[in-house]
């Protein structure tokens, strides 16, 4: 039985055996194939790992093309925003500030410029009977007048100016020159102002007299043949303004000192004429003058600009002489309404014990513009001429002792107003004998037609009511009573522009 | 009289020659460009019509108003701040 069994022990442990090797063998072909299978992981894994770091080195790129993205979208916002900016300045206009900051600086800090006045007139004069034993006829002429101003500014507080008035007047053609000067600005409230300038007495001779700005065609009586005040004066001005309220109300001061007056002759009634000449042996007495204005309207008062001034100028005349006079003078607008109007008054100390050559003169204008009257039934386009109307009268006047009548019968110089004597019409003088009286009187119509601001066609009728009283006076001195002088009227057209 | 005259008008000279500026003003802000132009607008016709007609900026380049503006302002004796309104107005047009 042992045997037996040892026997069947035998076979099942050979089988046992068997079996074992042949799942040896097994395990070892799956051993094998783990193997290949791992090796093929392996083999798998590198190819992640290799398909992986290519993939963050792409992810990386990417990190970095959307970074660089992003700053492109950056900069293309920028740019868009500059691009819009610019679009904007180059579609919106040009400042005209800055156009005009940019041209003046293509131009230079010198600046130069023209300006003035051009016109040419017809005058009509009746003159009714001679005066004083002197020639007359009634005359008609044309006559033509050019006035360049010229403006030099070589820094922002300093100009000149100068005017030469150039004309065909009744000496034929001629030029002289009317003022020059220089402007410095020393501050807000002081120009010192030296040169030959227009006599800064009232209002008439530095700002009514060029030809655009006054509004008749003729100067008043007291700054024509006749002139109270010299018209012209070679020397310095201390001058300027201030506002001593609100917007509007200003006051302003000029005063000066010069060569002093002239007269054509020494004889009573002698015509006044330029400023006493340089270097001449009578400019050892100097003149001085003062002129005052105040502006008391607001300008929000909506009341109109109301000026009222006073001024004087004093001085010596043939080198001892005294010759003083004052004036007061007012200048209101409001709306269409303008009037204006000056008094003035000169003593003049006569040589050789003669009694003192006593002068007055006045003058009072008032014009209404008819821009606002509407006829009706009138077509709109009748209305717009009337609309460019301005009707305009003035009273004038001279009061003096005596006129001399070698002024009566001479005829010199060119220009409005001031300088020309003569009984002959002129630029800016009719003419008449009438206003040569020692009362002389005289009552302009005028009617303006405005073309544009600067641009005038002006036509005035004159009417001369002297009054009896007063003397002539010879080169000698001989006075005879003036009597009676006949009343004359003259017509006078004009066409000016200022420039 | 003479001499005393002859003293005030000394001495505003020397105070005004020791205030004679160096060089050009320097240009308005933006700001004051605007608070120019409107102040200028509401002086230019009440001043310019003063002694004639007002004239329209149009009718000058900016650079004559600039010399022009300084004529006027020594005939008219305007005030200097109301001078630099009516300029920057004109030129402005």
């Amino acid at each position: 039985m042992a045997g037996f069994a040892r026997a069947a022990d035998s076979d099942t442990s050979a089988a046992e055996l068997k079996e074992i090797k042949s799942e040896m063998r097994q395990m070892r072909e799956e051993r094998k194939r783990d193997r290949e299978v791992i090796r093929s992981l392996e083999v798998k894994v590198q190819q992640l790992e290799s398909k992986d770091s290519r993939v963050e080195a792409t992810t990386q790129q990417l990190r970095s093309t959307d970074q660089k993205l992003q700053e492109t979208t950056l900069e293309l916002q920028q740019t868009n925003a500059q691009v819009k900016t610019l679009q904007t300045k180059v579609e919106a206009p040009i400042a005209t500030s800055e156009f005009g900051d940019a041209f003046s600086k293509y131009l230079g800090t010198h600046s130069f410029t023209v300006t003035g006045a051009a016109g040419g007139n017809f005058i009509y004069d009746q003159q009714s009977s001679s005066i004083d034993g002197l020639h007359s006829a009634s005359q008609n002429s044309f006559f033509f007048d050019w006035e360049p101003m010229i403006l030099y500014r070589p820094t922002d507080w300093i100009l000149f100016q100068g005017v030469i008035s150039t004309a065909f007047g009744s000496t034929g053609t001629g030029a002289d020159l009317s003022t020059a000067d220089f402007q410095i600005f020393l501050n807000d409230y002081m120009t010192v102002e030296a040169g030959l300038f227009d006599q800064p007495f009232g209002d008439w001779y530095e700002t009514q007299s060029p030809m655009w700005v006054n509004r008749f065609v003729t100067a008043p009586l007291p700054f024509g043949v006749e002139a109270v005040v010299p018209p012209a004066e070679l020397g310095v001005q201390l001058r300027g303004g201030m506002q001593f309220g609100a917007l509007g109300q200003d006051f302003d001061y000029t005063v000066w000192g010069g060569n002093g007056p002239n007269f054509s002759s020494s004889v009573l009634g002698a015509a006044l004429s330029g400023p006493t000449a340089v270097a001449n042996s009578q400019t050892n007495g100097k003149s001085i003058g003062a002129r005052f204005r105040v502006y008391p309207l607001p300008v929000d008062s909506e009341m109109g600009r109301l000026e009222l001034g006073a001024s004087t100028y004093n001085g010596k005349w043939s080198n001892g002489n005294w010759y003083n006079s004052w004036g007061v003078d007012f200048n209101y607008f409001v709306g269409d309404l303008q009037a204006r109007g000056e008094w003035m008054e000169s003593y003049r100390q006569m040589p050789m014990g003669q009694n003192t050559d006593h002068r007055q003169g006045w003058y009072l204008q008032a014009g209404y513009f008819l821009t606002h009257l509407n006829v009706p039934g009138l077509p709109d386009r009748l209305n717009g001429y009337i609309h460019r109307l301005e009707p305009l009268v003035r009273y004038s006047g001279v009061n003096q002792r005596g006129v001399s009548t070698d002024d009566i019968g001479a005829a010199t110089g060119v220009g409005q107003g001031g300088f020309q004597v003569g009984l002959v019409p002129d630029f800016g003088i009719n003419g008449s004998p009438a206003t040569w009286a020692p009362h002389s009187r005289e009552v302009a119509l005028a009617l303006d037609y405005w073309i544009a601001p600067s641009i005038v066609w002006q036509n005035e009728f004159d009417i001369e009511l002297p009054e009896a009283g007063g003397l002539f006076v010879s080169s000698t001195g001989a006075e005879t009573p003036a009597g009676s002088i006949p009343n004359d009227h003259a017509f006078l057209s004009q066409f000016t522009i200022g420039f | 009289m003479k001499k005393l005259f002859a003293a005030i008008a000394f001495a505003s000279l020397a105070i005004g020659l020791a205030q004679i500026p160096a060089s050009a003003q320097e240009s308005p802000s933006p700001a004051e460009h605007r608070r120019l132009f409107r102040e200028g607008a509401e002086l230019w016709p009440v001043y310019c019509n003063t002694c004639h007609n007002a004239r329209p900026g149009s009718e000058m380049a900016p650079y004559q108003w600039d010399l022009i503006i300084m004529h006027m302002r020594t005939l008219g004796n305007l005030p200097a701040g109301d001078v630099r309104a009516i300029v920057e107005y004109l030129k402005a047009r």
